[in-house]
């Protein structure tokens, strides 16, 4: 749970300054955001399951 | 052989105005202030916010920094000037950490923690983000942004 957290927390901070310093309006910002959170909580969950069925 | 001659768009080769310059310099060395200076509230809480929150959680989770040692053998020592770079991003976060000699090195309690590879992590990572944020103070500085 602790993990899911801190992954949770790195998406959300690295979303809000991506989502900040694109060029377009604050509605694009938002949903810009909000796609980068879910790539990085998406690559996170998928790269734990894979690196957890990797032996070494 | 017939060579097609476009001309070039120069306005973004343009010398930026020393203003820019200094916008970015202190974004770079307080995470928020260059775009404080120029009355961007909401995106000086939001991208300074962040790397603030990103740094502190960094410490808090017993993250270390990195920095060149020359001490270390052969190419040990260059292997830290890539994260030292991302480090340095923070501005004087880093720069009073490295005067103070804190949160450089770490005992095996420390090691020990579970979180303790998200801490070095974070802190790189709020290095980075600043660069970011310093990038977009000096454009809207130099009227390349709204």
């Amino acid at each position: 749970m602790r993990h899911f957290l801190v992954v949770t927390a790195f998406a959300a901070l690295a979303a809000v300054v991506f989502g900040t310093v694109t060029r377009d309006s604050n509605r694009d910002r938002f949903i810009y955001g909000l796609k980068v959170f879910a790539e990085f909580m998406l690559i996170g969950l998928v790269l734990a399951w894979v690196l957890y069925f990797i032996p070494f | 052989m017939e060579v097609e001659l476009k001309k070039v768009d120069t306005t973004h080769l343009e010398s930026a105005p020393a203003r820019a310059w200094l916008m970015g310099l202190a974004g770079w060395l307080v995470p928020g202030l260059g775009h404080l200076l120029q009355g961007k509230w909401g995106r000086a809480l939001l991208l300074g916010g962040a790397v603030w929150v990103c740094f502190i959680s960094g410490f808090m989770m017993g993250g270390h920094l990195f920095r060149f040692d020359a001490s270390e053998q052969g190419i040990s020592s260059l292997l830290q000037i890539p994260p030292m770079v991302g480090d340095l991003g923070s501005g004087l976060l880093y720069i009073v950490c490295w005067v103070k000699g804190v949160g450089f090195s770490h005992g095996p309690q420390q090691a020990a923690l579970p979180t303790f590879e998200y801490g070095w992590t974070f802190l790189l990572v709020a290095g980075l983000l600043n660069y970011l944020s310093m990038l977009d103070a000096f454009d809207i500085a130099a009227g390349r942004k709204s």
